[in-house]
């Protein structure tokens, strides 16, 4: 593959996430002029250049800037990690499991994530870490289900796919049903557990980006240096052994930073659905099974469809909000199946 | 203790209120600083004009603190006194439009504690108290912060002085008469109430007896197995907005030979009577009434 047919289409990507990024800055319930958003956008970076924040004078202009800074910013910069996260998880476990029914929760990351921060929700003071508690209860859970998975399927050294997967679904059913008996027991906190477990982005911050940003990027750059090795894969595990590739190693690797790519998403965000499923896929659709463009624009690709559904999600209805994660669904499924019908047409 | 003591009563404790509260005035000095239920000290450095409520039982309170004209912004659910209802719909306060509620510069938000709304309230630099009445006694509690935060002690200690002389007016009521057993019926699973809980807590106060015992927590789910065998006779259907009635109560199996389906005596609650038996808010009165009128429908 020519460095142009990666570099054309990623750049593309990359400029038409840029433009929804500011379509996605400049609507919300409170219609603010576009003009005024660039203004608010403008004070905040030159603040930040100058060193110094500029106190607008009027309260008016201060009401916009918190606005725009503090909820649309962080909000739109968020969706489009968790996208990202999910994307690159999603072609990493597709990829690595040879299977089109893969995705980021396969191993039981959802269900160990959804489990523990409904503890920490029932237990009240999030066992006494404040704001931070859900988010760290949620990603040890993910991380921690995950590596139980791994560590009931080896043998050996060895990680074999089948036993692998069950054990990923055994245990996450299980999990499941613990966060099912949480519900029922703590009446009182279950409209909590429940808003978290269909996935919000209704409270983000910049902090939230800033614990998302380090793990993205560390399970992005793992999963793009075994792009080519995942491709090797595609031949079957005995082929790709037979051309000299790891095969145990890259599984775990890339189990490894999928798990920790999708961990840090759900811990941030709850269980978004259907973004891992459906992003790889539809790159793969427009632009062929290659692993070193599909795990790269499966990033960028998951981050745009993430600030679109968070778009719908937060204006079709507004002052309520529809959980991302279903508009995920309702908007993506159709949208998957459209790429697939114009795949299999003559 | 006869009526037209009891109202005397609660006349007296009114007056002696009023001179306590006066008291308390001249000492109210502002900022002010309560605690709410996540532990944290909210502090106003004056008298909240623009109040933003998320929780339709504090819209209520607030309203019953003679300040519903402070308020700028609602949830969804909050629709009583039914002039909130013109206020501008923020959401709820588990999905709150946040830019909204920015836009409308509240100097006091009041939300669920268990919502995570204050964790992303306050960064906006917004002051907000989170907290939520889930017990009887916890109302009182509600209503004398929410009086100091508001610089209303005055009307918080009458309201609750009202309160207390409204619950004590229907206790002495059904005081001595036999006490019925009852099921409280929140939803079709069946999940019921505990009697620690504010509605059990009302039961018993309007002379009933629940058959859910004290061990199994303010809102379990129960056995429907349980309820045939405890034979309630009485049963009050909250869930019946929600499409319950007593025919399909009867139709339940094993459910017809309770003695409260036998009887006739399994009453469905109107939306609105729903509403005010599960807001612990300034209509305590009026679901504590509305229980004992259902229990001892002679004595009223």
């Amino acid at each position: 593959m020519g460095r142009r047919r990666l570099a054309t289409p990623l750049l593309a990507s990359i400029g038409a996430l840029a433009l929804l990024l500011v379509v996605a800055a400049g609507v919300g319930s409170v219609r603010i002029p576009a003009g005024e958003v660039l203004a608010a956008v403008g004070r905040g970076v030159w603040g930040g250049v100058a060193g110094a924040r500029i106190a607008p004078e009027a309260e008016a202009t201060r009401v916009i800037d918190t606005i725009v800074w503090q909820i649309r910013l962080p909000r739109v910069a968020l969706a489009a990690l968790v996208g990202a996260a999910l994307g690159l998880a999603g072609a990493g476990f597709q990829g690595v499991f040879r299977n089109p029914l893969a995705d980021p929760y396969l191993l039981g990351a959802a269900s160990g994530a959804g489990f523990a921060a409904s503890l920490a929700i029932v237990s009240g003071g999030a066992f006494g870490l404040g704001a931070l508690g859900v988010p760290l209860a949620a990603f040890v859970g993910a991380a921690a289900t995950v590596a139980l998975v791994v560590a009931l399927a080896r043998r050996g050294w060895s990680l074999p796919i089948v036993p692998l997967v069950l054990a990923g679904v055994v245990v996450g059913s299980c999990l499941a049903a613990g966060t099912s008996f949480v519900l029922l027991a703590a009446r009182e906190q279950a409209a909590g557990v429940l808003t978290w477990l269909l996935g919000s982005l209704a409270f983000a911050s910049w902090a939230r980006v800033g614990t998302l940003l380090p793990p993205v990027l560390v399970a992005g750059a793992v999963l793009v240096a075994a792009a080519r090795s995942l491709d090797v894969l595609q031949l079957g595990e005995r082929a790709a052994a037979q051309l000299g590739l790891r095969v145990e190693g890259l599984k775990l690797t890339v189990v490894a930073a999928g798990t920790l790519a999708t961990a840090a998403a759900v811990s941030v965000a709850g269980v978004i659905g259907f973004v891992g499923l459906l992003v790889p896929h539809a790159v793969r659709l427009a632009l062929g099974p290659d692993h070193r463009r599909l795990v790269p624009l499966s990033a960028v690709w998951g981050a745009g469809f993430m600030v679109l559904a968070d778009l719908v999600a937060r204006t079709v209805i507004a002052p309520a909000e529809l959980p991302v994660g279903v508009v995920t669904a309702l908007v993506g499924a159709p949208f998957f199946l459209l790429l697939l019908r114009r795949r299999v047409a003559p | 203790m006869n009526p037209t003591r009891s109202i005397r009563t609660a006349a007296l404790r009114r007056a002696l209120l009023v001179v306590l509260a006066c008291v308390g005035v001249a000492h109210a000095a502002w900022p002010v600083t309560v605690v709410d239920d996540l532990g944290r000290d909210v502090t106003l450095a004056a008298p909240p004009q623009r109040i933003v409520s998320l929780v339709p039982s504090h819209t209520e309170t607030v309203c019953a603190l003679d300040a519903c004209d402070r308020l700028v912004g609602r949830d969804t659910w909050s629709d009583f006194p039914r002039a909130v209802g013109a206020l501008p719909d923020l959401g709820s306060a588990f999905a709150p439009d946040l830019e909204a509620i920015v836009a409308l510069r509240p100097d006091l938000v009041l939300v669920d504690e268990y919502s995570g709304a204050a964790d992303v309230l306050v960064p906006l630099g917004l002051a907000v108290y989170a907290g939520t009445p889930q017990r009887l006694d916890e109302l009182f509690v509600t209503v004398d912060r929410l009086g100091r935060l508001l610089g209303a002690p005055t009307e918080a200690a009458l309201l609750a002085g009202r309160l207390r002389g409204e619950l004590d007016g229907v206790v002495a009521v059904v005081a001595g008469l036999a006490e019925p057993s009852v099921f409280y019926e929140v939803d079709p699973s069946p999940y019921s109430v505990g009697p620690a809980s504010f509605i059990g807590t009302l039961i018993g106060l309007a002379g009933g007896r629940n058959v859910v015992p004290d061990d199994l927590g303010d809102f379990p789910l129960i056995d429907p197995e349980f309820v045939v065998a405890a034979d309630p006779q009485v049963i009050v259907l909250a869930d019946a907005p929600y499409g319950v009635d007593a025919a399909a109560v009867a139709a339940r199996p094993g459910w017809g030979t309770i003695a409260a389906v036998r009887d006739g005596r399994v009453v469905e609650l109107t939306q609105e009577q729903s509403d005010v038996m599960s807001r612990a808010g300034p209509r305590v009165g009026e679901a504590l009434l509305l229980l004992a009128r259902i229990l001892h429908p002679g004595a009223f």
